[in-house]
């Protein structure tokens, strides 16, 4: 297909709303982290009007004035529609959105749709949308036109004429696209369907057969289609500029001058950015006015309202209590970059307008006042300056600092073009680049770079990278990895930093082994390709962004329908190929025995008992900064996971956690602070070699304030896993294999306990994480009837016992759908059973 | 280097992916030079740089704290210094700063912000130093019978620095003697002992010292003889560690032993604190995982920006600025912990048979049944960036060396560097995969996350072999990670068919192109200041100084050496256009379009350049048309814009600048 004009198109969306389209059926989504899935429920007519949504989620995205579409149902209870209307007959098709650019509002009529109780014709909608089409375009013979029509092809179509239809769509030059539910497709076949979508599938086919551009697509396959990563092809402008070598003001005579073009080659592209939006809050006024609407809009009461928020300004004086301004430079850092900086308890801050305001530069804790424009600009003349030549091989390729640039000589001048050719050509059979410099604009600062000679099949060219000024390189001293001294003087030839011949042998295996030059797909020569091409690595957050950005426009809620997976295109490059980590597998296990790395456990500073002075220690900025990003959420939670997966590797050294004496230990008794992760790391390390002693020296009295602390780890009498670190315990029972019954059976039981005792609150994120491993690992290792069994009681203990927790099982019901029951469909996928079904499993949790 | 792990935080910043150089802006440096006094250091002898004046390593030292503090300054307005000499009679009066640390000891300049005054007033000293060379003695007169212990010059440094330094600071000591054996004799094991552990004291408070060793052939400096012994390495693993008969203790790396005219340049070596970007795992392969720290060697640096001040009548004070989401039609200010994410609203349609409903949908907002969640938490948003990776670096497998090409570069290199602190191990296997990378001649891919909220990008691993040269290690030993363009970088060539060179121009091209060539040249980073940055900060200093500044006197570097290349390739660069003059390709008329044209460039055919040339010497440009001007100036890449009059002033310029060849 040639080229598409962007915009300039009406589209028509014909939408089978018949009762059949209410079938339920299961739908994979992404699970609560983002890597798993899970499956949930809804309609045919639902899930194919996700399509829909994303093909006009586009549209609204791309925010043109002239890409409209209308929405036309077949099936609906009503009639409504422009031959109707004239000539009677074309039952249940209605016009439901008139053709127009599609806003939030459509989204939002399109989500009201449900399945009638009666059948129509799709042909029918194909002869009301073509003429509805056409008599909105009217003249508009450029615009494109296209007809998309979802339906699960149950219900009989009146095959009589078809062809002039056909034909007409032709002559207007229609673009026409069938999505069936459940289609049969290349990679799908499925057996045992009704004959009659079978004989409706055979005449889609035959139609577009006769189509100009038609086509049948599953609805399976185009939902995916459309999250699969598109790389719009940019073409960059070419802006012009004067590539120079010699003095062309004073020595014309011998100064080159060629007229080039720059371009872009690679430029980097960003997600797009999400907008900010915060609830609602119901102000008196508001409640007033929502009390007067009551009369015609039901139940507004339940709905929330969210707005989009922007982004303000405001600027204040740091004042000290006593209300004068601190005196310069006194105090280090008395000039901070922003406002909430940790030292400002006895600052007081004083609003200032914008308008009266100065702008100046900070030397130090000195005001320079800026000129009125500015200060001057360095005196530069546009264009691109060669300064010299040196060998390519002798370039720095780590020094490269930005986008890459081509330089085409002037496409307009064939002079130019030879000129520029002789110079890459000779360059390129010399082996050499050029050091260029490069102006944009007139006054424009200077940008220093390397010409690289580039010659394509029917053009040279240069490209152009910018390369560091002295000012820009960090020479920091790093110690030698080869050579290393003792306090001797003497050259150490062994040590634990140098790595032995064994050593070496089995890296150069590992090297070898993950080879990825012959790991890619086969070429037409049946040889082997090497594996990973920039041009098929899509940038996954980009890709992402976008699909969860679109997703959240078109859905009501995404409780009940969260983001479905990442598009598999994505996460194509994530893991090495399987071929080669077959491969290497002889290798990675000698060099992991031979290197024998280990994690060293994370360590505290010591505070020194006889220490006079007691300077401040950087380590307890931490601990803030830390409990700053606790509270922030999700950190807390990846870390301890990640933790826990390091658990298998053996710790080094004990640690001197056990002789340090509690931090603070008076203000933390009164704050009960959440245990800072590296503290819980030490804890655990002494827990494991001393049990005796782990308890009552500790840092973290927050924890130990549960009756029996003294225990080992907290446990109950013959439990494996205990309160202290339940979801620790657990996971290192569940990696010695033979005890996956009783630390589930255990772990059920610590989550039961906690969420009754006082302070659970504080443990509420820690015991949700323990859920979501539980239930991951009840799946995985068939024990589905004990999380099903779990989940029942624990909600009946939150609800109906005394004290129980209410609060908790909210916390929980938000969570919703993935801490339900495990339901037949999901146990199925992961080979088990259950007796839940997944309707059941929705309801449960929204009870 | 910072204490703990700098990828551990999260950023407040969901909304963009941090600047590399926001990371360091966002910490403060304070450095406290602490120099030496004792009459070696006051000795008087010859500049070599300036007839007939006299310097000592005192003065010398001096200097160069104060030229660190004049970059400084430029480079973190907020850092902070502060001078602290010993072995020095001199005491800080009562009530002043600095009363109260050690004898012998001696504040000159507490620590605080870099500011003009204070730069002034050491500028200031050195030219009196100059003028008399008594001077430096008498203001700061040398304890003439002992040493002040080296403890105590410690303990006084740490005193100092809890003063002034902020809390979140990178401190440093810059540790200046050149005395090799300050405490000989019977006490010495004492000192050394009491020495050492004022340091452990001092690495606790979380300060860093970087001793400047003056070494002269007459006095050379052996660090064996006491230092040794009292420094510690930075990467200490366990203090209990560095004992004596420990696994082969091993020297600090940031011991700098140095001529005293080499000090400047040694001590800029280390102006800009060494601080890894972040700290993470690097999975080799499925449990087989070693610890990495990420440095970057390359950031642009780039101007100060200006910043807003309130004048308050007597002076002018700095404001902060804070950034607030509101709701603009409640006027209500949200709380950063309930910001939700989601996707622009949009503008209502414009369409007539929808202003009704529009109405009824507020701009700006979206309404939803209670409970329904319709926008993303910003850890959700952080997901779709992580993909729901944990920040690391995973290795793919290894491609030749030569599957990198030049244009496979999106932004800079970012240097690794083993962390034997985080995997025990770590360094041999680095080591081990270092070597046998340069020896095969491989690259490694790599799937990398930096920090947590950055997103993953597939990154070339570039070896680098470690190189010695006289003034150190010049090329340390490590990895060059070069972030990879991903198929949404790549931009397709706009042009793609050109007129092509004859073999006898191509020659002609080679002959001059060989005589500009240097041999054994590279691209040299450090033969180019940055010229725009060098000018504004000269206007800076000159206006904090209140000095005037001068333009004739600034001197660009980047510019071509002109002069240079006419000499060597003059007559060759001259004989090539006349080769290129007389190519029967380059004098094709018609150019064959290259598909991108637009109606009005090959409409008609254009007036070329010689008949331009003879309206021009008529003085008749006023005869063409703004089309042809136009055509005219775009094909010389000039700008097009503005009127009749301004395009033929144009012309007429870039014609008189091209005399006819």
């Amino acid at each position: 297909m040639p080229a598409e004009r962007a915009g300039y198109t009406v589209t028509m969306f014909l939408v089978d709303v018949s009762p059949s389209m209410g079938k339920m059926r299961q739908v994979s989504v992404s699970g609560k982290d983002g890597t798993t899935s899970d499956t949930i429920e809804m309609t045919n007519l639902e899930w194919s009007l996700q399509y829909v949504m994303l093909k006009i989620q586009e549209m609204i995205f791309n925010g043109r004035k002239t890409d409209k579409c209308g929405v036309i149902l077949f099936g609906s209870e009503e009639t409504n529609n422009i031959i109707n209307d004239e000539n009677g007959g074309y039952e249940h098709v209605s016009e439901y959105i008139p053709i127009a650019q599609p806003n939030a509002t459509t989204l939002a009529k399109l989500q009201a749709l449900e399945p009638s109780t009666v059948t129509g014709d799709p042909i029918d909608a194909l002869i009301v949308a073509i003429e509805t089409q056409d008599r909105f375009l009217n003249k508009k013979r450029t615009w494109t036109r296209k007809i998309y029509l979802l339906t699960d092809g149950e219900n009989p179509i009146e095959l009589e004429d078809w062809e002039a239809t056909a034909k007409k769509m032709n002559s207007l030059d229609i673009q026409l696209a069938v999505i069936g539910v459940d289609f049969d497709d290349d990679s799908l076949k499925e057996e045992d369907k009704s004959k009659i979508k079978r004989a409706n599938e055979t005449f889609y086919h035959t139609l577009v057969s006769k189509l100009d551009h038609g086509a049948v697509g599953n609805c399976d396959y185009v939902l995916q289609e459309v999250s699969r990563p598109d790389v719009r092809e940019v073409k960059s402008t070419l802006s012009g500029t004067v590539l120079r070598i010699g003095d062309t003001d004073n020595r014309p005579k011998e100064a080159i001058e060629i007229m080039v073009k720059t371009s872009k080659c690679t430029a980097l592209a960003r997600p797009k950015s999400f907008k900010k939006f915060a609830r609602r809050r119901r102000t008196a006024a508001a409640d007033e006015e929502a009390a007067k609407d009551k009369m015609d809009v039901d139940g507004d009461e339940d709905k929330t309202t969210f707005a989009q928020l922007r982004m303000r300004s405001e600027y204040y004086l740091e004042e000290d209590k006593a209300g004068s301004v601190k005196p310069e430079g006194s105090v280090a850092g008395s000039v901070n970059g922003d406002a909430d900086g940790a030292d400002g308890q006895d600052k007081r801050l004083v609003k200032v307008e914008k308008e009266e305001l100065v702008r100046g530069y900070k030397y130090g804790a000195s005001f320079v006042p800026a000129p009125e424009d500015d200060f001057a600009r360095l005196p530069t003349r546009k264009g691109m300056d060669i300064c010299g030549f040196f060998p390519q091989k002798n370039f720095r390729r780590e020094l490269a600092m930005g986008e890459v640039y081509y330089v085409w000589a002037d496409p307009a001048s064939p002079m130019q073009q030879v000129a520029l050719s002789s110079i890459v050509q000779a360059m390129n059979d010399g082996e050499v680049a050029a050091i260029a410099r490069w102006v944009k604009t007139d006054k424009g600062d200077p940008r220093m770079g390397v010409l690289w000679p580039s010659v394509f099949d029917d053009i040279d060219c240069f490209l152009w990278v910018q390369m560091p000024f002295a000012d820009d390189v960090r020479n920091f001293p790093f110690a030698s990895l080869e050579m290393l001294i003792n306090k001797k003087g003497e050259v150490v030839k062994e040590h634990p930093y140098l790595p032995t011949n064994e050593q070496m042998d089995a890296m150069e295996r590992f090297v070898d082994a993950m080879d990825l030059m012959d790991a890619g797909e086969k070429d037409e020569d049946g040889n082997r390709q090497p594996w990973f091409d920039t041009r098929l690595s899509y940038n996954p957050a980009i890709h992402r962004t976008k699909q969860a950005l679109f997703h959240a426009a078109v859905v009501q809620d995404l409780n009940t329908h969260p983001l479905p997976p990442p598009h598999e295109e994505l996460t194509n490059y994530f893991e090495p190929p399987r071929r080669v980590l077959k491969r290497a597998r002889a290798a990675i296990e000698e060099c992991k025995r031979v290197f024998n790395v280990r994690e060293v456990p994370k360590k505290v500073a010591r505070v020194r008992k006889d220490e006079h002075v007691r300077a401040h220690d950087e380590d307890e900025d931490m601990l803030l900064l830390d409990r700053q990003s606790n509270r922030a959420g999700p950190s807390q939670s990846q870390r301890a996971t990640q933790s826990g997966a390091f658990t298998q590797t053996q710790k080094t050294s004990p640690t001197r956690a056990q002789k340090k004496p509690a931090v603070n230990d008076s203000d933390s008794s009164e704050t009960e602070p959440e245990p800072d992760e590296e503290e819980e790391e030490l804890l655990l390390n002494s827990g494991a070699r001393k049990p005796e002693r782990a308890a009552p020296p500790l840092p973290t009295p927050a924890r130990s304030m549960s009756p029996d602390s003294r225990i080992d780890r907290n446990r109950a009498p013959g439990r494996i896993v205990g309160f202290t670190y339940p979801l620790r315990d657990f996971k290192k029972n569940i990696e010695r294999g033979d005890v996956v019954t009783k630390a589930v059976e255990d772990l059920a039981f610590v989550i039961k306990e906690v969420i009754v005792r006082p302070f659970s609150p504080r443990r509420f994120d820690e015991m949700i994480e323990c859920m979501h491993e539980l239930r991951k690992v009840c799946l995985e290792e068939d024990e589905i009837d004990a999380w099903n069994i779990f989940v029942r009681e624990l909600k009946h203990t939150c609800l109906e016992t005394e004290p129980g927790n209410e609060q908790f099982w909210e916390k929980v019901r938000g969570i919703g759908r993935p801490l339900s029951f495990i339901s037949q469909p999901e146990a199925a996928k992961a080979g088990g059973k259950s007796a839940i079904t997944e309707s059941e499993a929705q309801k449960f949790i929204q009870d | 280097m910072a204490p703990y792990d700098d990828w551990n935080k999260t950023e407040d910043d969901e909304e963009e992916e941090m600047q590399d150089a926001s990371l360091f802006e966002g910490k403060h440096d304070v450095i406290l030079f602490c120099i030496d006094c004792s009459p070696s250091m006051l000795q008087m002898r010859e500049d070599e740089r300036y007839e007939d004046t006299k310097t000592c390593n005192l003065m010398i030292s001096l200097e160069a704290s104060m030229q660190i503090m004049k970059r400084k300054v430029l480079v973190g307005p907020n850092d902070a210094v502060g001078i602290m000499l010993f072995n020095t009679t001199r005491r800080n009066e009562s009530g002043q700063a600095g009363a109260d640390i050690k004898k012998g000891t001696f504040v000159y300049q507490p620590i605080a912000t870099i500011d003009a005054p204070k730069v002034m007033e050491l500028v200031q000293l050195l030219d009196e130093a100059r003028e008399s060379p008594d001077m430096l003695k008498e203001t700061f007169p040398p304890m003439t019978d002992a040493r002040v212990p080296i403890g105590d010059v410690f303990t006084s440094c740490n005193w100092v620095m809890r003063d002034g330094a902020p809390k979140t600071a990178t401190k440093r000591i810059f540790f200046i003697t050149d005395e090799d054996n300050p405490h000989p004799g019977a006490s010495g094991t004492r000192l050394i002992t009491s020495a050492r552990t004022t340091l452990i004291d001092l690495m606790q408070a979380g300060v860093t010292v970087e001793p400047f060793f003056i070494s002269t052939d007459e006095k050379p400096f052996d660090p064996t003889k006491f230092y040794a012994s009292v420094l510690l390495p930075t990467n200490i693993t366990d203090l209990d560690d560095v004992t004596d008969d420990g696994p082969a203790p091993i020297l600090p790396e940031s011991i700098s032993i140095t001529r005293m005219e080499e000090l400047l340049a040694q001590m800029r070596f280390h102006e800009v604190p060494k601080r890894a970007l972040f700290s993470v795992p690097f999975t080799l392969a499925p449990g087989f995982t070693i610890g990495i720290k990420g440095y970057g060697l390359i950031t642009e640096q780039k101007k100060g920006t200006y910043r807003y001040f309130a004048d308050r009548g007597d002076k002018v004070e700095p404001v902060v600025s804070r950034t607030a989401y509101v709701d603009e039609d409640r006027d209500a200010e949200v709380d950063k912990t309930e910001i939700l994410y989601g996707m622009d609203l949009g503008a209502p349609s414009g369409d007539a048979e929808d202003e009704e409903e529009a109405k009824e949908l507020e701009v700006g907002t979206r309404t939803v049944a209670l409970g329904s969640k319709v926008f993303y938490t910003a850890e959700d948003v952080r997901n779709f960036r992580t993909l729901g990776l944990e920040p690391g670096l995973k290795l793919l497998g290894f491609k030749d060396r030569s599957e990198l090409a030049f244009e496979d570069n999106v932004k800079h290199s970012i240097f690794i560097y083993p962390d034997e602190m985080s995997f025990s191990g770590s360094k041999r296997t680095f080591t081990a995969l270092l070597r046998t990378m340069i020896k095969k001649k491989k690259i490694a891919i790599v799937l990398a996350l930096t920090r947590r909220n950055a997103s993953p990008i597939f990154c070339a691993m570039l070896p680098q072999a470690e190189k010695v040269d006289e003034s150190g290690w010049r090329e340390p030993p490590g990895f060059h990670l070069i972030p990879l363009p991903f198929a949404d970088d790549i931009r397709a060539a706009p042009v793609l068919k050109g007129f092509r060179a004859s073999d006898e121009l191509k020659e002609a091209a080679a002959k001059w192109i060989n005589k500009l060539k240097v041999k054994n040249g590279s691209y040299p980073p450090d033969s180019y200041p940055n010229p725009a940055l060098a000018y504004h900060n000269a206007q800076l200093e000159a206006s904090a100084f209140r000095e005037d500044f001068d333009p004739e006197a600034f001197e660009d570097l980047t510019l071509p050496k002109h002069d240079m290349m006419h000499k060597r390739a003059g007559q060759l660069m001259h004989e090539w256009k006349e080769v290129l003059l007389e190519d029967e390709t380059a004098n094709v008329i018609a150019a064959p379009t290259a598909g991108r044209k637009r109606k009005a460039d090959t409409e008609e055919a254009a007036i070329d350049e010689d008949e331009i040339r003879r309206l021009h010497d008529k003085g008749q440009l006023h005869k063409l048309r703004v089309e042809d001007l136009k055509h005219f100036l775009k094909s010389k890449s000039e700008p097009v814009s503005g009127k009749k009059g301004e395009l033929i002033q144009r012309v007429e310029d870039w014609l008189d600048a091209h005399p006819r060849v």
